[in-house]
């Protein structure tokens, strides 16, 4: 199969300035940097299912605290590793946790479609955060801790900084390869209409699980480094609502379904809340919520979708000049 | 989330170890679990109906529902102090102002995303709850309120159950409402084309049916709904701004395990989720009844995805 090279250059080149930037940067760009290579991660694996395959899940929350707690309940029995052996292990035990949970999830749950799907999903999530809290064996009221894991040399803001950007350049990858692929045409078919894919020999039921199974993992490993970088967990730190309806938003505001989308949306909208109302806590679930509303009224295909309709507009133009 | 609130009372423990007194308290606890959890039920009822009928009508998914519930309580909650009355009273104006509201918010707003897919409603709807929370925490601040009315504790006892009158009101009061709305829905000339919108909107607007106005209608008929029921919640829990997330799933299982579009279906569901709360709440452990009310959900859904009753309203496809 050809795939486009383009977008694999923009990649490359991105994560080349994106990984030298920290050395010029101050320390408030470097940690805002962090905020938006894990959320735009984070929202291209959201993509993966919700995008491509047309299944908007509202609890991806879920698989952020899925993964963190695995890792965090597995790093008692990692004492004798190094510290980074061990947040690998944590962070392989946490992805495969996700994988499972999903995979086993993925029966019921992909039979649900549009609302009943994205309702179902923000039930799974709330259920994990309430079992997750009220279980003694998962400490989730009580909290966890996370080893140092920063070689001595490094500055933990960067190091940090590189680790979530290696995780969001590997899940771009992962979803590059798949919208380019078999798969990511059957993902694709799918959307567009479930029941005549599978008429046509879609196996619709495997190519969901799969980016279910997918973007879950991606989802865990984001989180595993997460709690990583706070040191400390509770249910609630990990178990936020909010995280997955704001991946949404990132992915509506750049463009839903499309490959660099979600990370241009997440760019906008963290730069917006975090620079332009840093100082106006009060008002951002109110600029979020207007956002939302003229999204969906002005530009419902996002901010990739507007370009390219203005693109299309101008080629149109051109050809009626010819 | 507020089973504590129902458990903390009802249920006097101890008596002498004798065995045949220890089973008739056992029997108490059960009775007075199964009182509560109905008129935990006729709330949620109530509660849920106009997300039902939205759902029916309009097929939108309308996840501002909670964030009307509440605006429903802090209306009653400012009005029953800026006019030194009982909260109850309120309900007439509360019902009326949340009709206008409701009117306005689906003829200027939600209608321009009806016709596009289901997702851009939803979104739409969630933004306005976003920002309407966000109003409510700036106009009454983020704590918790209550709308206790003074003769709300002087609890009613029969044969070892307790109910008190404001439990009770909220049930009748919660009965009453659904039942006038199904009045409206099956003998008025409104409720009438409300239904057939509903069955089939092109055939309706082929019969000369202003279809969105008959949507607006339909909305504000279903905000009217959820400020009322936002009167009764208020009575009985305390409310925050951040609870509307809460009422607006509430309304949702209440849906899903009742069926869509019928008051019927509603007092269903909702008698079902109040009871499976305080059963679970009481049996299995205060933590779980949001665990198990999602288990039962999506069972319900794979199992029997339009509800117990079925889809009331929609036609033969």
């Amino acid at each position: 199969m050809k795939r486009p090279v383009v977008p694999l250059l923009v990649i490359v080149a991105g994560t080349v300035l994106a990984g030298l930037a920290p050395l010029v940067m101050p320390p408030f760009s470097v940690r805002l940097g962090q905020l938006v290579l894990f959320y735009g991660g984070l929202a291209v694996a959201w993509n993966i299912l919700g995008g491509f395959a047309g299944y908007r899940s509202f609890g991806n929350t879920a698989f952020i605290g899925i993964g963190a707690f695995t890792a965090g309940l597995l790093q008692p029995y990692l004492q004798g590793l190094q510290p980074l052996a061990g947040f690998v292990a944590g962070l392989v035990a946490g992805i495969s946790a996700c994988m499972v949970v999903s995979g086993l999830l993925a029966y019921p749950i992909l039979r649900l479609r549009g609302a009943f799907f994205a309702i179902a999903t923000l039930g799974v999530a709330h259920v994990c955060a309430e079992l997750t809290n009220n279980i003694d064996a998962f400490q989730g009221a009580m909290g966890l801790t996370f080893p140092e894991i920063v070689p001595f040399d490094w500055e933990p803001r960067i190091f940090f900084y590189e680790l979530y950007l290696a995780a969001a350049v590997i899940t771009l990858l992962i979803a590059w390869f798949i919208k380019n692929s078999r798969f990511g045409y059957g993902l694709l078919a799918i959307r567009e209409d479930e029941d005549t894919a599978r008429m046509l020999g879609v196996p619709t039921e495997r190519f969901k699980a799969l980016a279910l199974v997918i973007s879950a993992g991606l989802t865990g490993g984001f989180g595993v480094i997460f709690a990583n970088s706070l040191g400390y967990i509770t249910t609630n730190s990990v178990y936020r609502d909010d995280t997955s309806l704001n991946l949404i938003v990132y992915c509506l505001l750049g463009g839903v379904g499309t490959l660099f989308g979600p990370v241009i949306g997440t760019i906008l909208l963290v730069l917006l809340i975090q620079l332009v109302l840093g100082n106006l806590l009060d008002f951002h679930l109110f600029a979020t919520g207007l956002l939302l509303v003229v999204l969906v009224l002005v530009a419902p295909d996002g901010v990739l979708g507007v370009i390219r309709k203005w693109r299309l507009k101008r080629r149109l133009a051109a050809l009626e000049q010819a | 989330m507020f089973s504590a609130a129902f458990d903390a009372d009802g249920f006097t423990e101890g008596g002498p170890a004798d065995g045949s007194d220890r089973a008739a308290g056992r029997m108490n606890l059960l009775l007075q679990t199964l009182l509560d959890g109905l008129v935990l039920g006729g709330i949620y009822a109530l509660s849920a109906v106009g997300f039902s009928l939205i759902f029916g009508v309009l097929h939108v998914l309308n996840l501002s529902h909670g964030i009307l519930v509440l605006a429903g309580a802090y209306l009653a909650f400012a009005l029953s102090k800026a006019l030194h009355i009982d909260p109850l009273l309120t309900t007439p104006m509360v019902m009326a102002a949340l009709f206008a509201i409701g009117y306005c918010f689906q003829r200027y707003l939600i209608q321009y995303a009806v016709d596009r897919s289901q997702l851009g409603s939803m979104l739409l709807t969630f933004g306005v709850a976003l920002m309407m929370e966000n109003a409510l925490v700036w106009g009454f601040s983020p704590d918790m309120h209550s709308l206790t009315p003074s003769w709300a504790f002087s609890p009613l006892r029969l044969h070892g159950l307790t109910l008190d009158p404001v439990r009770l009101v909220a049930l009748l009061t919660s009965l009453v409402l659904l039942g006038v709305l199904t009045i409206v829905l099956q003998r008025t000339s409104l409720g009438r084309i409300i239904r057939a919108t509903a069955q089939q909107t092109l055939a309706a607007r082929l019969c000369g049916v202003d279809v969105q106005n008959v949507f607006a209608l339909t909305f504000a008929v279903s905000a009217a709904f959820a400020g009322a029921s936002g009167i009764i919640i208020g009575m009985v829990l305390p409310f925050s701004p951040s609870d509307e997330g809460l009422w607006t799933l509430n309304a949702f299982v209440v849906v899903t395990l009742g069926g869509v579009g019928s008051p019927g279906g509603a007092l269903l569901g909702g008698l079902l989720l109040g009871l499976v709360y305080t059963l679970t709440a009481q049996y299995i452990g205060p933590a779980f009844p949001n665990a198990t009310m999602f288990l039962i959900l999506v069972v319900m859904l794979m199992v029997r995805p339009n509800g117990l009753l079925g889809n009331a309203f929609a036609g033969s496809r």
